[in-house]
This record gives C-alpha cells, structure tokens and sequence, in this order.
C-alpha cells in the first residue's frame, strides 16, 4: 500500500522514535495568546460581553453579536494537558457530582468551585451562557448546573436529532424550528447585554470561518498523501482555532503558515514518520488529553492517524453569499449535521469513505467513559468496518480527560495485539477484530 | 400472530414524553417498554456497552425478546439514551413499523409549534402504515380518556398519604396504567382505589417521604424502601406523579391541546427547567407537609446525576432532610442503599 519502503514495526515499546513537528508548528501559541487575552480583556471591560458556550455552537453569531465566545470544554483540556485535571475533578466528585459524568464538566466544575488560575483551566465568569444539545445532553446539563451557580442566564439551542433514515422533507422542518431559535436567541442577547445582532460583522465572522475550514479541509488533503505529512500527534492541539476563534484572522495566518510546511514536506515525499510509516490509522473519539504521548506510543510501531473526525468535525463548509434568511437555515443545517454526532448508518458510510480515501489500515474506536453518546453504536460500526472494509478496528474503553481511566499497561497490549493484525493483513492473512 | 398482540404499538420513553394518545386514537394499545429488572441484560450487551443506562439496555433486551408481538415501536426522544439507541434498535430490533418521535428540550413557543408538527408527522406515519384514519374528534376522544385514567391515578396516589398503601402498590398500579389497553387500566385503577380506600389508616410506624430522581420501573426498590420504614406519598416520576399531575385540556384543536399537555407537566431531568423541577418539589413538600426526600439514581442515569448536587442542596437549605443515592439497576437485596436507608431513618 505504502509508497515508500517502510521498516518492519518496532516492536520494542521502549524504542526510540522521532516524529517530524512541522517547522511553524510552534506559531500555535501566537493564535493562543491572542483569544486569552481578547478573552481576557472582554472579561474585565465592562463594556465588553463574553459568553460560554460549547462545541457545535456556531461561534460566528456570537462574533456578529460582538461577544466573545469562551470555552469551558477547550479550558478543560489544558488543564488536562496541564495535569489538573484528575485534581479538578476529584473536587467535584467531592461536591457530590457522579464518578460516571463527564470529565470536561467536572474538570470545568471543579476549576470554577476552586478558583484555578487560566494555565491550569480555570475560565471567567461570562456575561451569558449559552449552549446546544447538538453533540449530547450533556453539554445543556452542565452548563444549566454552572448558569444557576454562577447567576448567569442561560440560552439552550434545542438540535432537534436525526436519527437513521430521517428524510429531507423532516429535516426542513426540523431547521425552520431551529431559525425560529436563532430569534429568540437574540431577543435574549438583547436583553442581557444590549448587543444586536450586527448582519455585516456576522457575514464577516462567517467568511472568514470559512476560510479558516477550507484550509483545514485543505489540510485535510494532505493528510491522504503517503507518508502522511501530518498526524494526529499534531492536529489535537492546531484545530485549536476552529473551536475557539473560528471567524478570527489570527487563526487564518497560523493555518496558512502549516499549510505551507504541508505542502512542502508532501512535495518532498516526506512525511510525520518518513521512511517508518508503516500503517495509516483512524481515529474516533477525543484524544486523551492527559496523555497525548499515546500518538507518540503508536509512532513506535510505525503508526500514524491520518484522519480522525473529531477535529475534521469543526471544519464543516460555512455559509457565504447567501443572504441572511438562508445563511441563518444553513447555519441551522450544519449544526445538526455534524460528523462527531453522525447517526449510525451515515457514520458507517462515512467511516467507510475515509477509510477508502485515506488508505486506512485499522481503525480505533475510543469507547469514551465521559462520553455515550459517541460510544453508541460503536459495536456495529467495528462489526461493519471489520466486515465491509476488512480491516482490523479496536475499540479502546477509556476517558478524555479523567486520567485514572487510563490503564498503560492494558492499552499497550490491546495496541500490540492490534499491530500484529495490521501486520497479518499486510501480509495477506485475514484479519480478526479485538473486542 | 394473535390478533390482540398486533393491536399493541409499544413505545421506549425516558420519561413521559410519548404522546400515548396517538396511539390510542388510532386503535391501537399503547405499551410503554419498562424492560425486566429480573432478566439479564446480555441480548441488548451485544450492541451497548455495560456504562450505558442499565434500564435502557433492559428496555432493548425487552425489545428483541417481544417486537414480534407488538404492531410497531415507537421512540420518543427524552435522554442520549434514546436518541443514540434509535438507530442500534432500528439494525437489531425486528418490527414492521419503528418511528422516531422528537421532541423539544424546551416549553417556549417554538417548542409548542415544533411539538405539533412532530405529533403530525406521527398520526401521519401511523396512518400511512398501519392504513387507518385518525381524525381531531377521534384524538379528542383518546385525550378525554387519558384525563379520565390520570383523575382515576391522582384519586389514587391521594391515598398514599391516608392510608396504609405500600410503596409497591402505588408503582404497581402506575406500571398497570402505562401497560394495559387504557380502559382495562381505569378498571384496575377503580379497583385499587377500592380495596385501598377500606384499608386502616396510613401506619404509625412509618414516614412519609417524597421520592424523586431516576426513574423506578420496578416493585423491589419500593419495598426497600418501605422496609427501611418510609411510605412515598409524594414524587416526580414518570411511573408516577408526572404522569398524571396535568390534565390535557379538552377544548380546542386536540393536537394543539397535545402538544401543550407534554410541555406543561412536571419536568423531568431530561428536559430544560431546573428551577421548574424544583418548583415542582418544593410545592409537592409544601402541600404535604413532608419533610424528608429520597432522591436515587441510578447507575449511569446521567440526566439525574448532573441535577441531584443542586437540587438536593437546594432542598437542604430550606430544611428538608434528604437522602441522595446511587443505586444499581437489580432486583436483589442492595445492600448498600439499604445501609443508607436505615441510616436515614435512624436520623429521624
């Protein structure tokens, strides 16, 4: 399959291995300085608005509202990376919330209840909440819990779901009633900070957050080339500006600039692990934030995750040109159909699809503890990949961000156990699945 | 098949969010699936992982067991449960008619209008499917018969605070209304409500408690519960007060009346209005003059889980006494929660 002559897996899990970061990679933290302190700056005028909001909120109304979107689900993470949060959520689990509830919502509950500083993913007070129920209940629960804590009033997008085999007649109706929100949301920002919707800065915010999907997507190309020139090990922490700052120029800049580095490594030949690649994965779920040395685990075997739909899901095509009517239903259409929360026959034929487009070799289904959700249907998705696509797929049961579901040593074997099946493959054996 | 058997539509509700009345006016009985606590839950652990809701993997095992007595099924959306289930029961579950039935988070009105439209794309299925009529005066006719039934319950779960009905009795009777063709139900209902009313007064020995959280499908966690020497003459259950607090209004376009039926009853964790949900509670204590609560949840039923910490300390601060819970999802003896339980009531 590869272009490129690979050595054989390195079997030894202490080997060491180089995983080639792109040359800007480090211009992140320009992009993350500016939305801190923007975010910052928001939160102590007191002119400025700010407001907490989720993954599948479209960021770009509240830009054309002139609020600044702040991300309990995004600060949760860094205090992942920043190992605070087991700390954090342990706290909350002090406070009485569930061993079983996301790790995000206590890590974000447990930062708030004890004044954690930014670096350890501590977030302001907002001016507003607001959320949807477009990735899982959960986000409505939980900001619902902190809007009461916190005093502050709450807007929650109803995303009606469309489940397998919904038509498009249904699907209209469901959009009319989501615009019919996008209303009420406004009358509600109104309210509670005085802002109106302002039609140019929107159509702006919208413009620009298309460019910055389109070069993701573009990004995305690249990613199919053999050897990959850019992995996951690397696009957990750069889709940084799709989440947070979607219609910002910043982000745009920083996406240019990797672009470039892709694109010259591709022209080169090179890739993330040039002449070691030897399998191409998938990946499904969020990665363990605690522990992103796992991308690094897997290089050792000569393993690279080309395509994950996680971050590909904050890169939907944007509305532009359209008129505002319509931008607003096609706003309403892409909210529902995200990639993270595809419904299961649609997940099994876009599974399908990147597997064929970017040569997969196996796939790992992240059964997320904190998240159901996204672990539903999981079992029929290995069961049709393994059996429409032929190849091997591991379901690995662990958490985003609650370290102390993370088990090494079990990981390991279950990720050897699944090389060896890559491995069989490649040499023609037929291939078994892991449970 | 039997006959009877294929006049049922059966239904998966994570709380009172299907519009049984539909099915009513169609001709068909509605049954909502409660799963079995007793049986083990390995058919529906092929395709759901052992972290989900333990009820909803019942629910599903019930389903592949049964769906070939039922007509159809329909899901109604309440909980991630069964949004997400839906299409792992549409690959695993055989029945000839399985309809997604949305509804909104919310109770503003937009959520009314898209309510409606939800409950005609419903009849309309039925209809299409099934080949029957359902006109606004045979709909009007089911809603009428659903206040009757839900009069009948709130006659009934009046007598929990008089008389000596055990907490397995009350649930009982909820399950019977949520099961049995709707006449056959009032007719058991006008029977309980007999048999109870010549029973003594409510016992000394026991206190009076408000049950709330998780859903409680089945008679073994109520005697617990009265074991440990509470008597739950309150609640906010779907297998309870929820379920028949509101009447439906029968005045006026009956999908319209419907659609604000379910929008208006107690909510649930499922559904945006904390501050209604706790309305709710407060007032039932008020009205009662109870001052303990007993809020459970059970394992991985996340809706309850996320509400309990505020609700519960909200209840502490103006004086009850609660005792929150986690319990598993078993028929047996659980000893833990019967530690709590015994340790609640030795608090006074």
């Amino acid at each position: 399959m590869n272009a490129e002559q690979p050595t054989p897996p390195a079997m030894d899990p202490n080997a060491p291995v180089r995983v080639e970061t792109l040359p800007h990679a480090g211009d992140l933290r320009w992009p993350m300085t500016w939305y801190f302190l923007t975010g910052k700056l928001y939160s102590l005028l007191p002119w400025k608005k700010t407001a907490w909001t989720c993954a599948g909120f479209p960021i770009e109304l509240l830009l054309g509202l002139d609020i600044f979107p702040l991300h309990p689900e995004n600060m949760a993470t860094v205090a992942a990376a920043q190992k605070q949060s087991r700390r954090l959520i342990e706290h909350a689990e002090s406070m009485g919330y569930s061993r079983d509830l996301c790790s995000y919502c206590k890590t974000n509950i447990g930062a708030v209840d004890t004044g954690a500083p930014l670096k350890h993913g501590g977030i302001a007070r907002p001016d507003i909440i607001t959320c949807t129920n477009t990735i899982c209940d959960t986000h409505w629960k939980w900001f619902q819990i902190q809007a009461e804590k916190l005093d502050v009033p709450l807007f929650v997008f109803d995303c009606p779901k469309i489940v397998s085999g919904t038509d498009d007649r249904t699907i209209e109706g469901y959009i009319t009633y989501m615009v019919e929100q996008f209303f009420d949301f406004f009358d509600f920002v109104k309210k509670h900070t005085g802002k109106k919707p302002d039609i140019d800065r929107m159509i702006k915010a919208a413009e620009q957050s298309e460019r910055l999907s389109a070069l993701w997507r573009e990004i995305y190309e690249y990613r199919k080339h053999v050897p990959s020139p850019y992995g996951m090990a690397e696009t957990s922490a750069s889709f940084f500006p799709l989440v947070v700052m979607p219609g910002v120029r910043s982000g745009i800049r920083f996406f240019e600039k990797i672009l470039g580095d892709i694109k010259q490594r591709a022209d080169q030949g090179k890739g993330t692990l040039t002449g070691r690649e030897r399998y191409r994965l998938m990946f499904e779920g969020i990665p363990f934030w605690y522990r992103m040395r796992f991308m690094y685990d897997l290089a050792r075997y000569g393993a690279v995750v080309v395509y994950e739909p996680y971050t590909f899901s904050f890169a939907p095509s944007k509305p532009v040109n359209l008129g505002y009517m319509e931008t607003l239903r096609q706003v309403a259409r892409t909210m529902m159909d995200v990639p993270y929360s595809y419904n299961l026959e649609k997940r099994i034929a876009y599974f399908k699809q990147a597997i064929s487009d970017y040569r997969i070799d196996g796939v790992i289904l992240h059964e997320n503890l904190s998240c159901r959700p996204s672990s539903t249907g999981m079992i029929d998705l290995k069961n049709a990949l393994q059996q429409e696509c032929d190849i091997p797929v591991l379901i690995i049961q662990c958490d985003m961000n609650d370290p102390r579901a993370f088990s090494e040593a079990q990981i390991n074997t279950r990720i050897e156990g699944f090389v060896e099946l890559m491995e069989r493959r490649k040499t023609h054996s037929p291939s078994v699945g892991l449970d | 098949m039997e006959k009877n058997h294929m006049e049922t539509i059966a239904y998966f509700d994570a709380s009172h969010d299907m519009p049984e009345e539909v099915i009513a006016a169609a001709g068909f009985a509605p049954y909502k699936i409660l799963g079995d606590v007793r049986a083990s839950n390995d058919p529906a652990d092929r395709y759901l992982p052992a972290f989900f809701c333990p009820a909803a993997r019942s629910i599903m095992t019930e389903a592949l067991a049964r769906s070939g007595q039922w007509a159809g099924i329909v899901v109604a959306q309440g909980c991630n449960a069964t949004n997400r289930h839906y299409d792992v029961w549409k690959r695993h579950v055989p029945t000839p008619f399985l309809h997604w039935f949305n509804t909104p988070l919310k109770d503003d009105d937009a959520a009314v209008r898209f309510m409606k439209s939800e409950l005609w794309r419903l009849m309309d299925a039925i209809q299409r499917h099934f080949d029957v009529l359902v006109t606004g005066e045979m709909l009007a006719r089911a809603n009428q018969e659903s206040n009757r039934l839900k009069e009948r319950l709130r006659v009934f779960a009046g007598l929990r605070a008089e008389k000596d009905m055990t907490n397995r009795e009350y649930l009982s009777v909820m399950i019977k209304s949520m099961t049995l063709p709707k006449a056959e139900a009032i007719r058991e209902i006008d029977a309980a409500i007999d048999t109870i009313s010549n029973r003594g007064p409510f016992p000394g020995d026991k206190v009076k408690v408000l049950l709330t959280g998780s859903d409680v499908t089945y008679p073994e966690l109520m005697d617990q519960i009265d074991e440990a020497g509470f008597r739950v003459v309150r609640d906010d259950l779907s297998l309870g007060e929820r379920y028949f607090a509101n009447r439906i209004s029968e005045s006026g376009d009956p999908v319209e009346c419907l659609a604000r039926y379910y929008l208006s009853i107690p909510k649930p964790a499922t559904k945006v209005g904390l501050r209604q949900r706790l309305a709710y509670l407060e007032g039932a204590l008020a009205q009662s003059g109870i001052k303990a609560v007993i809020s459970q949840n059970l394992k991985f039923c996340e809706p309850y889980a996320y509400d309990a910490v505020l609700v519960n300390n909200a209840l502490k601060s103006r004086g009850y006494r609660v005792l929150h819970v986690e319990r598993e999802y078993t028929a047996a003896p659980d000893n833990p929660l019967a530690t709590r339980l015994a340790a609640f009531a030795e608090m006074g």
